[in-house]
């Protein structure tokens, strides 16, 4: 590999330093097959160049013709497509408490935008089967592993125990191919989770395996009326004209800023349409499962109102004109169609063109929702009404002398590199100006695409202490009110915004840069956006072994992850209250 | 003088490790430290503020704007675009004025076709608005006291500065090895 890149070097300095002048998509891709030659594997599954949609970017000679120095893999590959079963859209499992559901993983076929691809899915389904159950309740899954891998289940937002969360080498040891693994999930809060793997997300999650977990309370008007309830989970994935892209083997490629899709998808598929009757009130129960896109949703004009958080109402319900959801949150919100009319569900950004330096608007089409006729039950006075829920206020309270306490943990973020590909290292160097807070669009696909796990290392770094990412292991008990201080710091080699997310606890944000947070709802994922400070407020209430991590999939196996003990009061050292 | 800079900069931390309060070695953290201090507006996005030496009693200015994501459930906040929509906190110092006289922030597209009138200044030389221009320029100008700011500044312009996002231009001539500041070649 070493001497492709000093042969590209030499191309590069022969041509006296000129880009060349060639628009990205319009390259001739068989210049790339000449390098591929260690991966005879099929044409759907040689490296070739990242799409590159829409991208002004010239491409610089020597690296228009590298490879990431990982192999190329696509689980399934060489196998007939059609001796896979079709998969099936999501069902609805009502689970009534000691219910057990029987789920597996497995290859399925799948028709995206009509071409068939190799994917994966929980019971066969896409998104795997949304497990609805009452607040308070407890249930069984049995799942079995049917993929080509080892995979783990983890839960996302239940704070549950701890022997079942689905961590590799933590609380469990990876399901094999054919093994089956118990999990028993219990669910404190109300609201809408999601489950996924725990290893190698960048790949098994970004081929379809995701589902969500509805848990309904059990007090009467918890909610305001609605007409309809709906799930939508939000995803994107990347195909060119070969087919699904290939995923890094031994380490996942694009680890700079994770692996943006070129087809978005909603519930799963591409042609997402809703049918509705004007003036309806619709609950959307949003997911974002991206594995590196964060979206900014919008529904062609409907007002929309913000019920509630990843793991509970917020303190205020509150009027948006947008929804910005990072991979792993999850908003309700409740949408009022109040035209007979067809609405369109964007997700609507100004992109970056780092070569022109300018924003770039952009609006994808998610999905459409068709109102018709006219609503059979009118809840547009209760839509109005922005509530004020005093039981989240009253749930908060008890915390909220902690808010102005000092952090007991500062974590910075940022990355170390390694052997990066010069040209990705000098690009940087002068791209250096100007990071966004948020990275809606992948601005430079071919470094992204070039850098793995293997040369791109993100770093959770405890200031405290100068531990790094999996050597934190802090001390917490059943009872503490920690305050971690996140600042992205801005002047590392490649900032970028990270969703931060605790396992098995549940917290709350004070404070963005100084400026105190007046509208809570408790929380298991935050964002963290660039060159900013964010305070969070754990409410240490669940014993175990844990883990934290920033969910862009490609990071976390970049190593942006840290550990954290919770013990029974007593039994360890004491940090807050 | 960077060096008089680093003595003092030792001299303040100094002076604030003395002042920092002790604490019991078996206290609890929640207990015995003090509260946390006030976090600023991000660095990276601070605006500094430039003045441009032409105007009477502010030929010394100095000022800078602060940015902050205006509250929103999600942590940061954009429009329905998906511009960014920032709080932007502007203070000056070392400006004397005369009593006829107040300044007043403006924002602005770098091409000037849009500007928008941020506000006057108060006595303590502050004001605070908001916007979600992508790029834009923050300019502070010299007005009579007397009229309300109007779709576009009349007086002369006593400092100014750029958005991070600014910053951000094309790439075009920048050659893999090339190291002269961009400035030296334009952009």
């Amino acid at each position: 590999m070493y001497s492709y890149r000093f042969a590209g070097l030499l191309v590069l300095v022969a041509s006296l330093f000129p880009v060349t002048q060639i628009r990205a998509q319009e390259m001739d891709h068989s210049m790339h097959m000449h390098h591929n030659h260690a991966m005879p594997m099929g044409d759907s599954l040689v490296w070739r160049m990242a799409p590159m949609d829409g991208m002004t970017m010239p491409m610089m000679p020597g690296m228009m013709d590298d490879i990431p120095d990982v192999g190329a893999f696509l689980p399934g590959f060489g196998m007939d497509v059609s001796m896979y079963p079709e998969a099936r859209p999501s069902e609805i499992i009502d689970m009534a408490d000691g219910d057990t559901l029987h789920m597996d993983a497995s290859l399925v076929r799948r028709t995206i935008n009509g071409k068939e691809y190799v994917m994966m899915a929980y019971g066969g389904m896409y998104p795997g089967p949304l497990i609805r159950a009452d607040r308070g309740s407890k249930v069984v899954v049995e799942f079995t592993n049917n993929i080509d891998m080892p995979t783990t289940v983890h839960w996302h937002g239940l704070r549950l125990d701890n022997a079942y969360d689905g961590i590799p080498g933590l609380t469990q040891d990876p399901v094999e191919t054919g093994e089956s693994f118990t999990y028993e999930l219990k669910f404190p809060d109300t609201g809408m989770y999601w489950y996924h793997p725990h290893m190698r997300e960048d790949v098994q999650q970004d081929l379809g395996l995701y589902g969500n977990m509805l848990v309904d309370p059990t007090e009467e008007g918890y909610y305001a009326p609605v007409n309809r309830e709906v799930p939508l989970i939000l995803d994107d994935i990347l195909v060119d004209a070969n087919g699904l892209f290939p995923y890094g083997e031994e380490a996942p490629t694009h680890a700079l800023m994770g692996r943006f899709g070129n087809i978005m998808l909603v519930n799963g598929i591409t042609d997402y349409n809703l049918d509705i009757q004007a003036g309806d009130v619709v609950r959307f129960y949003l997911t974002n499962v991206a594995n590196t896109r964060t979206f900014n949703v919008t529904f062609d004009g409907a007002r929309i109102k913000v019920i509630a958080d990843d793991v509970s109402k917020l303190e205020r319900e509150q009027f948006v004109s947008s929804v910005i959801i990072a991979p792993a949150e999850r908003y309700i919100v409740d949408v009022y169609f109040d035209e007979a009319r067809t609405y369109t569900i964007t997700n609507s950004i100004q992109a970056i063109d780092h070569f022109r330096g300018i924003f770039v608007p952009e609006t994808h089409d998610l999905g459409t929702i068709t109102a018709t006729g006219a609503t059979s039950e009118d809840h547009a006075d209760a839509f109005a009404e922005a509530r004020t829920n005093e039981d989240t206020i009253a749930d908060i309270d008890t915390f909220r002398r902690y808010f102005d306490k000092a952090p007991d943990h500062n974590l910075r973020l940022t990355i170390e590199t390694k052997d990066l590909h010069p040209m990705t290292m000098r690009m940087m160097e002068v791209d250096t100006l100007y990071f966004p807070p948020i990275e809606w669009n992948e601005g430079m696909p071919m470094m992204n695409w070039l850098s793995t796990g293997e040369e791109a290392r993100w770093v959770l770094l405890d200031e405290d202490t100068g531990k790094k990412s999996m050597d934190i292991n802090w001390q917490w008990e059943i009872g503490d009110v920690v305050k971690i201080r996140i600042f992205n710091d801005p002047s590392s080699f490649h900032p970028m915004n990270h969703p931060f997310h605790v396992h098995g606890q549940r917290f709350v944000v004070t404070h963005i840069d100084g400026v105190e947070n007046r509208n809570m709802g408790w929380k298991d994922t935050t964002i963290i956006p660039v060159g900013s400070t964010v305070d969070i407020l754990v409410d240490v209430s669940n014993p175990g072994r844990w883990m934290a991590h920033c969910h862009i999939a490609e990071h976390l196996h970049a190593g942006m992850m840290l550990g954290f003990e919770v013990h029974e009061r007593g039994a360890g050292p004491q940090v807050g209250r | 003088m960077p060096i008089l800079r680093y003595f003092g900069s030792l001299l303040m931390l100094a002076v604030a490790v003395l002042a920092s309060p002790t604490l019991d070695a078996d206290s609890s953290p929640s207990e015995a430290t003090p509260a946390c201090t006030t976090l600023s507006s991000p660095d990276y996005y601070e605006i500094e503020l430039v003045t441009t030496r032409k105007v009477p009693g502010a030929r010394l200015a100095k000022g800078k704007g602060e940015v902050t994501y205006v509250a929103s459930p999600f942590g940061i906040s954009v429009s329905e675009s998906g511009s960014f929509h920032i709080n932007i906190d502007v203070s000056m110092s070392n400006v004397r004025l005369d009593d006829d006289k107040v300044l007043v922030a403006w924002i602005t597209t770098p091409q000037l076709d849009q500007i928008r009138a941020l506000g006057i200044l108060d006595e303590n030389l502050r004001v605070s608005g908001q916007t979600d221009f992508n790029k834009f320029l923050l300019v502070i100008t010299l007005e009579p006291a007397e009229k309300e700011p109007g779709a576009m500044w009349t007086g002369p312009v006593v400092s100014r500065g750029m958005s991070r996002s600014g910053l951000m231009h094309t790439m075009a001539g920048h050659g893999p090895f090339e190291s002269e500041p961009c400035a030296v070649y334009g952009y």
